[in-house]
């Protein structure tokens, strides 16, 4: 869930039309009218991305007269799906994964058994990836494979590139050559597991 | 007789925290304030080369010093060189340091291979811009001629096979015949990389895209996280263009000096020894503190403001021992964040948030880190309105100010956090360099203990921690 306080603006006389913006937005909400950015503002979740990257200064970030909330519902769906859906992609649904909206798995999970069938539309619609815009776009992609999606990355974009390794794939011999150096891998890996087996009460 | 206090670092102008107009009381003002020296609790700390008498020339001379034993014989006339820095260098001792030893090592590269052709490269954290508003205020942008570059995480990206898979990293970084690795041997964020592999960590972040850095917080664990840097700077395609590294070495009271070398897994192994020792103590003195107010007061984010060359975060697990690798899951990290269920840890290895902090001050502390974990577990009290409305506006910390009080003045802050803490005891996080802004009370309680956690570090903790990095403690008496 994302509370949406910002939006973003943009000052077409600086403008020069090099689409940095449409190709960080994590939601897709800007798109090109001519030579100029132009933003979708129902679609805007007022992350910044386009305002700290535009090379122009061109973007400004607004408050809203009326913030709003965007959240997808969890209670419409039997929870055994969410929670099935979460452990194939190695999460607890009650996990956090994104710090800034604090949006746990089940949020994103049920987004996805809802439809969504990419990263911009979960972070769309529950606000994830629209905070830091950094730390949270693996958590979806695995939510995405474990639901049987290939999310199709946005055209020539910088959204995002691929889902990389996670602790259970570490090739064995890649542990051992590495476990007397600190890399406690194979102890995470059970700290991992006991989170993702954890029920409600932390049992 | 006490101490008079240590000059905080000043505000700084910046589009990630207030006006500096609004910064008009420090903590450290206040009559009950102290300092302490770090060498007079630790006689074994080491002699710094700033701050001292010479000033930012002592980091330019340990700098060309230590670069003329590099070998750069790989960089021909013409080549291409990306020097690699990251933001949280130019958060040392107000900058300046840092800032010098990018420009010696330009110069010397300049100098020794006849290359005209050096570019730098900026790293950045969660705030996109910081690293430009920094190369603008240490003028590096004239130095380096213009060939200058902030990059954050979410521009173009390249693919990096490595021996775990493929990870990604910021396109522009790598678009150099060779790179060159300039960073500094603070412990930093030791709840999240614990002091594994602390040399190689921008490869896995500042150098990194969006993919990889949530690979390291959010794929693999609180311990293993590091080894994406690791794997990373490992593969392939970076050991084909990496030159060398040049580090600005640091102590908890200052520059120590400046290290370089070819073999960066070698440098690696001395920042661990100087990291486990000399940070070591002062977090192991941390940890022994019982009740405190901690006053926020540096230009940086909530987890970074600094005392004692440690930074709050730290100080916000310091009830355990951070440092020690058998501690699966630290009081503080993202992983620790992400294990709250909505009523309580998932698990039972969740450890609580320093039960030591009863408030905190924020007098001075900017966005751009996810900070509400820190308001939701420890009271808070935010000084000004102007700063409640730097959180509010921020994308990472809309829910800051949820669970935060408003002051509106330092005066009414400290009078509140002095009622409601019920402790006379304040530690400030202001950036001191040298030593610590304390209160008497404080002062007292760490004098005692430093000898006990000085011995204890020396002789049981030091040993242990090198042991679980595979770093043979014999070097120590090497170095
Ligand atoms: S990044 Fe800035 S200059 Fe480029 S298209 Fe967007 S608004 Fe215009
Ligand atoms: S969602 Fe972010 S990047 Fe997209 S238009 Fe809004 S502020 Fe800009």
């Amino acid at each position: 869930m994302k509370l949406i306080t910002m939006v973003a603006r943009i000052d077409e006389e600086k403008c020069t039309g090099c689409q940095t913006c449409v190709k960080v937005c994590p939601t897709l909400a800007i798109k090109m009218n001519g030579r100029k950015a132009k933003v979708d503002v129902e679609k805007c979740r007022g992350c910044g991305n386009c305002n700290q990257r535009c090379p122009s200064y061109a973007v400004t970030m607004e408050k809203l007269d009326k913030p709003y909330k965007v959240f997808v519902r969890i209670d419409d769906l039997p929870y055994e799906k969410i929670e099935g859906l979460c452990k194939k992609a190695k999460l607890n649904p009650e996990q956090i994964i994104c710090y800034c909206t604090a949006t746990r798995a089940e949020e994103a999970a049920a987004a996805i058994l809802k439809g969504a069938v990419s990263p911009e539309e979960v972070s769309l619609l529950t606000g994830i990836r629209t905070g830091c815009k950094v730390e949270c776009i693996q958590p979806v992609l695995r939510l995405l494979e474990a639901n049987g999606v290939k999310p199709k990355r946005p055209e020539g974009g910088f959204q995002w590139y691929g889902r990389t390794p996670t602790a259970w794939e570490i090739p064995e011999e890649v542990k051992e050559k590495y476990n007397h150096r600190g890399f406690y891998f194979n102890e995470d890996i059970k700290l991992l597991d006991a989170v993702r087996e954890a029920g409600k009460e932390g049992k | 007789m006490n101490r008079a206090v240590i000059t905080p670092q000043k505000p700084r102008v910046s589009q990630y925290g207030v006006d500096p107009k609004y910064i008009t009381k420090r903590v450290s003002e206040y009559p009950e304030m102290t300092s302490i020296v770090l060498k007079d609790l630790f006689p074994d700390t080491p002699e710094v080369i700033y701050p001292g008498e010479k000033g930012v020339p002592a980091v330019r001379e340990a700098a060309e010093k230590a670069l003329e034993k590099v070998d750069m014989s790989m960089i021909k006339p013409g080549d291409s060189v990306n020097v690699c820095a990251s933001h949280h260098g130019f958060t040392l001792l107000g900058g300046e340091p840092y800032a010098e030893l990018l420009r010696a090592v330009r110069d010397v590269i300049v100098r020794k291979t006849g290359t005209e052709n050096v570019r730098l490269r900026a790293g950045v954290g969660l705030r996109f811009r910081e690293t430009e508003e920094y190369m603008k205020s240490f003028k590096l942008d004239e130095y380096y001629k213009g060939k200058v570059k902030g990059v954050a995480p979410v521009d173009e990206g390249i693919p990096i096979e490595t021996e775990i898979g493929t990870l990604y990293g910021i396109k522009a970084v790598y678009d150099a015949d060779w790179i060159v690795h300039v960073h500094n041997s603070d412990v930093r964020e030791v709840h999240f990389h614990r002091q594994v592999d602390r040399a190689v960590k921008p490869f896995g972040m500042s150098y990194a895209r969006i993919e990889t850095r949530s690979t390291y917080h959010q794929n693999l664990g609180p311990r293993a996280a590091n080894f994406v840097a690791r794997s990373i700077f490992a593969s392939e395609f970076v050991q084909k263009k990496f030159a060398f590294a040049a580090f600005l070495d640091m102590s908890p009271s200052g520059v120590v000096g400046v290290d370089a070398d070819n073999d960066l897994y070698a440098l690696n192994d001395r920042v661990t020894v100087g990291g486990c020792k000399n940070y070591g103590k002062i977090m192991t003195l941390l940890g022994e503190i019982d009740e405190c107010i901690a006053a926020l007061d540096f230009p940086c984010p909530v987890p970074y403001v600094f005392a004692a060359g440690v930074i709050y975060a730290n100080f916000t697990g310091a009830n355990m021992d951070l440092f020690d690798l058998d501690v699966p899951l630290p009081p503080y990290t993202w992983y620790t964040e992400a294990f709250y269920g909505k009523n309580g840890p998932l698990v039972k290895d969740v450890p609580p948030v320093n039960p030591a902090i009863k408030m905190a001050v924020h007098n001075y502390a900017w966005g751009g880190y996810p900070s509400a974990f820190f308001s939701e577990h420890i009271p808070t009290v935010v000084v000004g309105r102007e700063q409640a409305e730097v959180m509010n506006r921020d994308p990472q910390n809309i829910e800051y100010m949820s669970c935060s009080v408003v002051a509106d003045s330092l005066d009414a802050a400290m009078k509140f956090a002095y009622h409601t803490a019920k402790t006379d005891k304040v530690i400030i996080f202001d950036g001191a360099a040298g030593g610590i802004n304390v209160s008497e009370s404080l002062a007292k309680l760490l004098k005692e203990k430093a000898p006990q956690v000085n011995k204890l570090v020396d002789e049981e903790l030091l040993p242990k921690w090198l042991r679980q990095r595979g770093v043979d403690p014999a070097i120590i008496q090497k170095s």
